[in-house]
């Protein structure tokens, strides 16, 4: 018993040096990595100035036909500052998108539609003009919230369900088969949606989640999580787009 | 001689202490491979704090998905990168799912789905999509005593109206067989299509208004939830979506359900996607920062 007293009290003191020695170490791998990270940071924001100053070669054309829709998907706390919003559209106005759908769950840009129709040079709203009758100068707006979505489903969904009510035939109680998807989309443009699916969205915030976007169009569509609306760079806008441009889907084939 | 001797000794353990030190953390095996893993998870704690840290309160780290949903994306593209054929990267992904099917539920994950055939696949060349359904036959005949030995339920969601006969006679004696378990719910997706899935549902809800059994003006999202697929599911919604291979989309998978689920698109190939990988994504999972689409 003698014997083993001063082997734990060894052991133990040897074992809280190693722990301790151990911690030094995580806590230096942690410097390297912060340090790693803040390089890394500094990296991207210098190329993101350069691609704004056009000073990248590949970032200086792009191919905007490719990109027939655009939707933004900002969150809540960064849809009360409008003017964030704003000076988005007007970059993307200057790449030459030519429809944007601007999405926050609340609602919040809806009620602000008319200050950035005002504010955004010729801008005009989607359903004013219709998908096929843009301005080649012009860009086409549409503001769209969660009521857009599971809500409009399903008053879609109660168009659907009473015209196949009305088509079952007394003889065999079987109804019309209106259950596709070209009849869903029309049952969504009577209840006043737009059924066009944007091919790139760019997310705003946070969270890496398209905050309940419509559904509905959302199947092939290229989710790209771009940070903070607050702290967003043209250079960072340009590169997104690019990439967006060299994406080739096969579509499940 | 010396001191030269004694500097490079000093940079060699100033490399290796670090590295002892990640492998004893992560009780992983050292490799090149592990210590970058662990450093990118680290940058990426730094990465969401900055993002994190704007207005309210945050939410308390350490919560895990009860949902997570896999779609199994890269598949050819292995086999191309190694010179193969299609086929050998369906079997490589296939061992995939097999080798790491338990460890899915691990940390108390309830629900997992993995989105393994879509409606729009059915329009790959005919030998590669024959050789899909016959490896899913194997999968099931192979995997099904480990599934009823882990205690997990096996749902099969999707059309079935072109999936061989043979497949769908599995498919039905794995839901029997497991249809008792409760803790965990392994749901396959086969020859699924979202919009398939809200269109169905839609259906569901007309016929059971047409039988009397619910009124037109009570239809809504809630009663929608209920005649989804997903409803087979105490967890309905993944908290968390994981695509493999880079792509980021969601390619008609859980449209509805996938409103307020985290979006995590890493750029492994679905056959190198590990038990490692699948650890990164639930830490960064717990890292993220939930709202719902309210003002925290």
């Amino acid at each position: 018993m003698d014997f083993n007293d001063p082997m734990l009290a060894l052991s133990s003191w040897i074992g809280q040096i190693g722990d301790f020695g151990l911690d030094l170490v995580w806590r230096f791998i942690h410097i390297v990595v912060t340090l790693w990270h803040i390089v890394s940071g500094i990296f991207e924001s210098v190329e993101s100035y350069a691609i704004s100053l056009g000073l990248i070669q590949k970032y200086s054309s792009i191919d905007i036909e490719k990109l027939k829709c655009l939707a933004v998907v900002v969150d809540i706390e960064a849809a009360r500052d409008v003017s964030k919003v704003i000076e988005l559209l007007q970059w993307l106005t200057t790449i030459g998108v030519k429809q944007v759908g601007l999405f926050d769950s609340q609602g919040l840009l809806k009620k602000s539609k008319d200050m950035i129709l005002e504010m955004v040079p010729r801008s005009v709203l989607l359903q004013e003009t219709g998908e096929k009758h843009i301005s080649p100068d012009r860009i086409a707006l549409e503001f769209i919230s969660s009521s857009d979505n599971k809500e409009a489903v399903v008053k879609a969904a109660n168009i659907l369900l009473e015209k196949y009510l009305k088509s079952i035939h007394p003889e065999n109680g079987v109804g019309e088969n209106v259950f596709t998807e070209s009849h869903l989309n029309e049952a969504l443009r009577v209840v006043g949606e737009s059924v066009h699916v944007p091919d790139l969205l760019l997310v705003y915030g946070p969270v890496r989640s398209h905050l309940g976007f419509p559904a509905w169009r959302l199947r092939y569509t290229e989710i790209v999580h771009m940070g903070s609306l607050k702290y967003m760079r043209y250079g960072s806008l340009l590169k997104a787009i690019h990439k967006f441009t060299g994406v080739r889907q096969n579509y499940g084939v | 001689m010396l001191s030269l001797l004694s500097i490079v000794l000093t940079f060699l353990s100033l490399i290796i202490m670090p590295c002892l030190f990640v492998s004893w953390r992560l009780r992983v095996p050292l490799s090149i491979t592990n210590i970058r893993r662990f450093i990118k998870t680290a940058a990426s704690q730094c990465n969401d704090k900055e993002e994190s840290g704007t207005t309210g309160e945050k939410e308390k780290g350490g919560r895990l998905p009860k949902h997570v949903a896999i779609i199994l994306d890269g598949n050819r593209r292995w086999a191309e990168k190694r010179g193969l054929g299609p086929s050998q990267g369906q079997e490589a992904g296939a061992r995939t799912v097999m080798e790491n099917v338990k460890d899915y539920f691990s940390m108390g994950i309830n629900t997992v789905s993995l989105f393994a055939f879509s409606t729009e696949n059915w329009g790959r060349p005919g030998d590669e999509v024959k050789y899909i359904m016959d490896m899913f036959e194997k999968i099931v005949k192979s995997e099904m005593p480990n599934l009823r030995r882990y205690g997990v339920k096996v749902s099969v969601i999707g059309k079935r109206t072109n999936i061989p006969e043979s497949l769908l006679h599995l498919i039905g004696e794995a839901e029997e067989a497991t249809k008792n378990n409760k803790e965990k719910q392994l749901i396959v997706a086969l020859d699924y299509s979202g919009k398939f899935d809200i269109l169905q549902a839609c259906k569901s809800l007309a016929e059971k208004a047409k039988n009397g059994l619910i009124n037109v003006e009570d239809i809504d999202e809630n009663l929608m939830d209920k005649e989804l697929m997903t409803s087979c599911s105490e967890f309905p919604n993944p908290d968390l979506l994981i695509r493999t291979s880079g792509e980021q989309r969601i390619s008609n998978f859980y449209l509805w359900q996938s409103a307020y689920t985290e979006l995590y698109f890493p750029s492994v190939l679905w056959p190198d996607f590990g038990g490692a990988e699948y650890f990164e994504a639930l830490d960064w999972y717990q890292k993220r920062q939930r709202r719902f689409g309210l003002r925290v």
